[in-house]
């Protein structure tokens, strides 16, 4: 009877607030080390209980037990202790050190939770804070610089853009090479959903920018094979799981609010041009309308000198420097994000439902997002042995004018950045006449008015996406264990993009509508055992199976020329065109683990996975359409298993090897399908060949296979670690375009035939030089160094191009023998001892020859490191982040540009009295030298523009990237008020760079983030972030 | 118990892991196969393909080479004989991509569907077309490998001597016309050409045949004259009924009036001009305007010579604006919904006055058939629209002053002929280079790659000397250098 009112009165209290209904005792104690200083951060559990609380900075902790409680003291690092509380209200404690009680639990593949004891590969797991004291609108952004191996560039798509996270390298010649996200249990879809090429066009955003950063407890990253194989066919670019938080870890009712603001600044140091000279050509400044409009945006004027000059709309302004155009047109971007969260937590049930706003106005004009995302995690036992959990966002984003990047028509930041010292863009606003149509600027129709461009074109999108999963765990022995889960990534895209009417280059206007809809479900079964076999010799493992099911659908209309001004509407078009694409495939599976360890030192893990796929399935195929993936690692805890000197406090050797695979995502891609096409003929529909590659119908996923090998060694009681990992892996079978002769009707065929490698090391130091009672300071360095090399390309060895600029003088390719993505491009042409060629025109200015095309640099750079400084002084911290890459190169194509129209510093030299330039006669093969006069330096310059040798640069780079500035009410204020915990800090980030190698842009400011990397061209220039955050808990 | 149900629950699992991959993969918004009348509708359209290659071989090369047009834009390579390659292969890049790959998919189609021979038959003289246009432009091509990339899996085709694809094509001609009779085709009205009258096509490869047997004349005169006869007696086109064209539509675009649309640079050249005013042609206010102001009257129609760019034009005339000079006549014959023709009955007729003059066949009296090609090149303008007829009275008024010339029959016949085939450029090339009339003569713009002479041929593909480098390099060691001057086999000096 009194147990089971003493149940009941547990009951009724856990359901209402704590604070309100007192329970049996307050305990309170300060917890120690054997030292007696102050130990914070230790957790203080009533044992049996979800009730707990942790020791704040002074050591000191306060919690309400029932009677006959007893106290669970347990810190990492430190040895748990067990206090009966008995009759006491004050238990001080403390705590004596055990550096080999390292039970860390992680997340590993498929959710199975382990020791990192036990793991014989490289995983790091970064815990929420880290994403969540520095927020940004794609929240994967925030770890740059963080985890070593992991290489994350937003470049230059915008706040709403994509993200491209590479780890060990790109894996694949042409396929996709960013990891597979897995949320909660769950694998989401993570496409790209459109990108900017040659011809510019918009980023569309990417999968993992819906997380909202507040909600993600924990983010583990499976960085190569051996802990990725379970994935099998999805994990060649590793894997990335994020769990999002839930109502577990603290009792009763409980509140959080999160809202942080953060200001972004365009920073227009980066952009250094000359001021000196003013709009015109050949020298002058132009004398009436129709000159400054023929020469919208070429620098090569006369010197500045404040005299009225006539400028694009007539009307005369002084020829005078007006400031930096960045400055004048983009504004203050502002981003604001509130969450709330709710938590419970009983015995024998938790959940967490949180709300989430985020408003971003991009630095672009009338651009930006607004993100809502609710999301619930609910966990319950249902009955004895059976547990259940759902996890479930909605997430609704618009954006609105997704900046449009790359090649001009469309692009603002193109114009923005060219024009002359003398104009000012501000007079370009608005950008549309009274009657609708473009103010323009010049009489080349593509340059597009800035203003136009940001509150006339219009470019918006909705998503709404539900990401939801439940599971069910059913324990049929205290050993074994049977759970099945089921997950939906779910979201429909609508979007509208119109060129409107009396735009300068299309007068008629378009409009395209377009909706996208992607569907995936998947779903797991695993049996799973874990038994002590004998005293020292334990075996874990399990088998499973799992379903995937993918489908993707696009609508699309498109009308051309609007009839009635003003009306976008796809009705008031002249011609319309319409398409429809469909793509589902399916993949079926059965994994298996097994691990076993002796003594608690020395672990070893098999795992193998069988795929099929639906998309190598057709009907009369006989090669298989199933893949096998194995993996084996093992794991060493020597400072167990032998004797260490004193000071190393833990040593752990690991190893593993490990085949993945990827790729062969496409659908119907085995055989040769035909289309009706176009509109009929004499009322006679037409029939033909649908595409013009030819079809393999053996067509499998390239085979990627991995050897690392590790350690992890702390010393001095974990005041000093390293973590070491050597990497090796092969793509083989990897997916190519093979070259065919168009007379053969087609333009390529797909063979599996390319083969990449990649070579690397990783490490990470972490070192706490200073702690005491008020101050410590925590250091820690990664890094990573990866060197790709293609192998083999077709049968030919050919190379394999990808993409290239508007400029037309560079490519990244692949190149067998070289590094992955090199950049070849035109060069000079020289002679012998490396002196440039020229042609001498009519007019006796010497003209750069265009050489061969060579390989001028590679664009992914293969050393990252990254150093984070955290300062903790009472209730304050400081976190410092900086971060570098080093070894790539990056082709400008602004530099190019403004080089060409005379905006870049270097196109000085000359001005007054004439360039020397010394160099060889082509014409004669003799040297030569003359002078370049003042009107002619346009021409001189401009063929150096053509050539790509000139502007692929270093983008080497070291940035203070992040600083945050914390402080934590103390629990001494805390403990009258009803508040848990408040947290407050500033921040500021992409502060500035240390150095940089390239002069004019940020070096990663790259417009996609695909395979093609090293190539820029006029992206939405960087920004600086300044803002501050509050997270409040009761 | 709950054994066996862990088990079985796992067994379901295993057995579901791949159940229904196959059905799947299937796209469910295309077809595995369409109709094949559909893809003959196609395959007519893409012969007579888009804007981009009637634009740069047909026109800005073929029509200023023979000296129908004329500009002085820098851009139209062939008004003086410089060489932009891109321009130069554009037939090539297209044909291949589009009415080959679809016409050797037809075949296959048609064996495998156990088709009547007939609508085979059709096939294959359209296939006949496209590989005669292609092997007349630019001499050995890929044929007997060619579009076969999944069919065969020859993804890098060899470029057969023309000396071996021409008697083939005449034997696949010969055949066609055998297999064909009269009635309908299983085509039907999908054949939006002759709408599936067999007894058409069978006239159409007896004509083809003649015209191909033409060409044989420098090289084989024996054998040239076995196959004309062999055609006459098989009988050819009987009257502008029978012509070989593809009437447009605003859907699916005449590419000669896309490009007329896009392109306001080309000229009516002073040969072709003075032709038709010298003998008062009543077909020249009809082809051509005054660009002014569109003015047909007839001292407002000046030609513009070729070879010139503005400054030479400025220097020889004072004037370097072209509106005074004629243009084709764009209230005619340049809209997109025009015809595009490729074999007419006045092409068959100077043909068969030809064989008359020759060889004393189709009756041995060249003049009655000289007078019917001029009556039926006339008149078959009228495909145009009503505002492009001309009157028996006027064709006999022309006749009357401009009557056939024995004494010069061949060249009269053939002028006659590059008269007919204007826009038709790439048969007006071919039978220039095969029978040596018109005498045009060239001219010598600086810069130029042929020397001041007329070019004999465009040139290959430059993407192919990267991915089909052996089989590009054979065709070059076989047939000559891949330039402009070099001759295609039939183009004997």
């Amino acid at each position: 009877m009194n147990k089971k009112l003493h149940y009941y009165l547990m009951i009724v209290s856990f359901l209402c607030f704590q604070f309100t209904m007192a329970q049996n005792r307050t305990v309170t104690g300060t917890v120690s080390d054997n030292t007696g200083s102050p130990l914070p951060g230790v957790n203080v559990v009533e044992k049996g209980t979800s009730n707990g609380t942790s020791t704040d900075f002074d050591g000191n902790y306060s919690i309400n037990v029932a009677d006959g409680a007893t106290l669970v003291f347990s810190s990492l690092g430190y040895a748990t202790r067990e206090v009966a509380v008995g009759t006491q209200t004050t238990v001080n404690v403390s705590l004596a050190e055990d550096a080999s009680q390292l039970d860390e639990v992680v997340v590993t593949a498929l959710g199975i939770r382990k020791e990192t004891k036990a793991l014989g590969y490289s995983l790091t797991e970064v815990g929420g804070e880290e994403l969540s004291t520095i927020k940004t609108p794609n929240a994967i952004n925030s770890l740059q610089g963080k985890i070593a191996g992991v290489n994350i560039t937003q470049n230059s798509t915008g706040a709403a853009g994509s993200s491209r996270v590479i780890i060990r390298g790109s894996s694949s010649l042409s396929g996709n090479n960013q990891p597979l996200y897995v949320v909660d249990g769950i694998p989401i879809g993570n496409e790209n959903n459109g990108s900017a090429s040659l011809w510019g066009g918009s980023d569309g955003g990417d999968g993992i920018s819906s997380i909202n950063p507040d909600d993600i407890e924990s983010l583990s990253v499976l960085k190569g094979g051996a802990a990725s194989a379970l994935y099998g066919s999805r994990a060649a670019g590793g894997v990335i799981i994020v769990t999002t938080k839930s109502g577990q870890g603290r009792d009763g009712f409980g509140v959080e609010l999160s809202s942080s603001v953060t200001f972004d600044k365009v920073d227009t140091s980066l952009q250094d041009f000359q001021t000196e000279y003013g709009q015109g050509i050949r020298g002058r400044k132009p004398v009436n309308l129709v000159e400054a409009r023929d020469n919208g945006l070429s620098s090569w004027g006369a010197r500045l000198d404040g005299t009225p000059v006539v400028q694009w709309d007539g009307v005369e302004r002084p020829y005078s420097y007006v400031g930096s155009n960045l400055d004048h047109f983009y504004r203050t971007g502002t981003t604001f994000i509130n969450t709330v969260a709710l938590t419970n937590s009983t015995g024998n049930s938790n959940y967490r439902l949180s709300a989430s706003d985020l408003s971003n106005e991009d630095v672009m004009p009338n651009a930006g997002l607004n993100r809502k995302t609710f999301s619930l995690n609910a966990s319950t036992v249902l009955a004895e042995k059976l547990t259940t959990s759902v996890n479930a966002k909605y997430i609704i984003e618009k954006v609105n004018n997704r900046p449009r990047l790359s090649d001009a028509p469309g692009n603002g930041n193109f114009t923005v950045a060219n024009l002359s010292p003398n104009v000012d863009v501000r007079f370009m606003e608005p950008g549309a006449n009274e009657d609708g149509t473009e103010r323009t600027y010049s009489t080349n129709t593509f340059s597009q008015n800035p203003y136009f461009a940001a509150y006339n074109f219009r470019n918006e999108d909705v998503k709404n996406r539900i990401i939801a999963s439940t599971s069910l765990r059913y324990d049929i022995l205290d050993w074994l264990y049977l759970s099945g889960r089921i997950g939906i990534d779910h979201s429909t895209i609508r979007r509208v993009a119109v060129e409107p009417f009396g735009t300068a280059y299309k007068p008629l206007g378009g409009i395209n509508e377009e909706e996208r809809r992607y569907n995936q479900v998947d779903a797991d079964l695993i049996l799973g055992l874990e038994r002590d076999v004998t005293d020292k010799f334990s075996v874990s493992g399990f088998v499973g199976t799992n379903s995937n099911h993918i489908k993707e659908e696009q609508l699309n209309l498109g009308g051309n020329d609007f009839i009635v001004p003003g009306l976008e509407d796809i009705g008031n078009t002249v011609s319309q065109s319409r398409s429809r694409t469909y793509g589902e495939r399916k993949i079926g599976s059965l994994y298996g683990s097994l691990e076993l360890s002796w003594d608690d030192w020395a672990y070893i893990t098999f795992t193998g996975r069988n795929d099929w796929f639906s998309t190598l399935s057709f009907p009369g195929k006989t090669t298989p359409n199933d893949d096998f993936y194995p993996s084996v690692n093992a794991s060493l805890i020597l400072s167990d298993a032998l004797n260490m000197p004193e000071f190393v406090s833990f040593l752990k050797l690991r190893g593993g090897y490990s085949e993945v695979a990827g790729g062969a995502q496409n659908p119907y891609s085995l055989s040769l399908i035909y289309e009706i096409f176009g509109n009929p003929i004499q009322g006679q529909p037409l029939g033909r060949v649908s595409g013009g590659t030819v079809p393999n119908s053996n067509l499998v996923p390239f085979s990627k296979s991995e050897t690392e090998i590790g350690l992890d060694a702390r010393f001095f009681n974990n005041r000093l670690s390293l973590d070491l990992a050597y990497y090796q892996n092969e793509t083989t079978n990897d997916i190519v375009n093979v070259a065919t002769s168009i007379y053969s009707g087609y333009n390529g065929a797909s063979a599996n035939l390319g083969k990449v490698e990649n070579k690397g090391i990783e490490f990470l130091i972490n070192a706490t030089p200073i702690r005491t009672e008020d101050f410590s300071w925590n250091t820690t360095f990664n890094g990573a160094h990866n060197k790709g090399k293609v192998l083999a390309t077709d049968d030919v060895d050919s190379d394999v191009s990808l993409d290239e600029p508007r400029t037309q003088n560079v490519r990244i390719t692949h190149i067998v023998g070289e590094a992955y993505g090199t950049i070849v491009g035109v060069s000079y042409d020289r002679d012998p001892s490396g002196n440039i060629r020229y042609e001498i025109d009519a007019e006796g200015v010497p003209r750069a020859v265009e050489g061969e095309r060579k390989v001028l640099g590679e664009g992914v750079p293969p050393l990252t490191l990254g150093w984070t400084n955290s300062f903790a002084y009472k209730n304050f911290n400081l976190n410092v982040l900086i971060d570098g890459k080093f070894g790539g190169q990056i082709f400008s194509g602004t530099n190019t540009v403004v080089y060409g129209n005379g905006l870049h510093k270097a196109t000085l030299e000359g001005r007054e009295s004439g360039l020397t330039v010394s160099g060889i006669d082509a014409a004669t093969d003799q040297p030569f030298t003359t002078t370049v006069a003042p009107e002619n330096l346009s021409t001189y310059y401009g063929e150096i523009n053509d050539i790509a040798e000139h502007f692929v640069e270093d983008s080497d780079y070291i940035k203070l990237r992040q600083v945050s500035l914390g402080y934590s009410l103390p629990s001494s204020i805390l403990k009258n008020v009803f508040l848990s915990s408040v947290d407050f800090s500033i921040i500021a980030s992409n502060l500035f760079y240390i150095k940089r190698s390239i002069d004019n842009i940020d070096p990663e400011s790259a417009y996609n983030v695909g395979n093609s990397q090293g190539l820029e061209y006029f992206g939405v220039p960087s920004s600086r972030s300044y803002g501050m955050n509050i997270n409040v808990k009761f | 118990m709950k054994k066996v149900i862990y088990i079985l629950s796992f067994v379901l699992f295993l057995g579901a892991c791949d159940q229904g991959f196959e059905e799947l993969n299937v796209n469910p918004t295309k077809p595995v196969q369409v109709d094949v009348a559909n893809k003959l509708t196609a395959l007519q359209k893409f012969i007579s393909s888009e804007r981009y290659d009637n634009w740069r071989a047909n026109l800005i090369y073929q029509s200023t080479m023979m000296q129908h047009f004329a500009t002085t834009a820098g851009y139209w390579s062939g008004d003086k004989y410089t060489w932009n390659k891109g321009y130069a292969s554009s037939l090539l890049d297209r044909y291949y991509e589009n009415a080959i790959k679809t016409v050797e998919d037809m075949l296959v189609q048609l064996e495998e569907e156990g088709a009547p021979e007939e609508m085979k038959a059709i096939t294959r003289i359209l296939r006949v077309y496209a590989y005669s246009r292609l092997t007349d432009l630019y001499g050995d091509i890929p044929y007997s490998e060619a579009g076969q990339a999944v069919i065969s899996g020859i993804f890098l085709p060899k470029y057969d001597a023309q000396s071996e694809i021409y008697p083939d094509l005449l034997k696949e001609l010969e055949e066609s016309a055998a297999a064909l009779a009269s009635g309908t085709s299983g085509f039907g009205a999908a054949d939006v050409i002759y709408g599936g009258d067999q007894a058409k096509w069978k006239r159409l490869a007896n004509s083809l045949m003649l015209r191909l047997g033409f060409r044989l004349i420098k090289v084989d005169a024996a054998g040239s004259q076995a196959w004309v006869t062999k055609a006459i007696s098989g009988g050819v086109m009987e009257s502008n009924a029978d012509i070989f064209y593809l009437q447009h539509d605003t859907d699916n675009r005449n590419g000669n009036g896309e490009v007329f649309l896009a392109d306001g640079e080309m000229r009516m050249s002073k040969t072709f001009i003075d032709f038709m005013q010298n003998a008062s042609d009543p077909r020249l206010p009809i082809l051509s305007a005054r660009r002014l102001d569109g003015s047909t009257a007839t001292a407002d129609l000046i030609g513009l010579p070729n070879g010139l760019d503005s400054e030479m034009l400025m220097t020889m005339t004072g004037e370097e604006n072209t509106d005074n000079y004629a243009e084709p006549n764009r209230s005619i014959i340049t809209g997109v919904e025009a015809p595009m023709f490729f074999q007419t009955y006045a092409e068959v007729e100077f043909m068969l006055a030809e064989a008359a003059e020759r060889w004393g066949l189709a009756g041995g009296n060249p003049e009655p058939h000289y007078n019917e090609g001029v009556r039926a090149a006339m008149k078959m303008l009228e495909i145009y629209g009503p505002a492009a007829a001309i009157a028996d009275a006027d064709i006999d008024t022309y006749l009357a002053n401009n009557p056939f010339d024995s004494a010069n029959a061949i060249e009269q016949i053939n002028t006659q002929y590059w008269a007919a085939t204007f826009l038709n450029e790439y048969e007006t090339f071919a039978n220039w280079r095969r029978s040596g009339f018109p005498a045009l003569v060239p001219v010598n713009y600086p810069g130029n790659v042929t020397g001041g002479t007329i070019p004999r041929r465009l040139t290959y593909s430059e993407s192919e000397q990267s991915n089909n480098p052996d089989n590009y390099a054979a065709a070059v060691a076989a047939q000559g250098p891949d330039e402009l001057t070099t001759r295609v086999w039939w183009d004997v000096p």
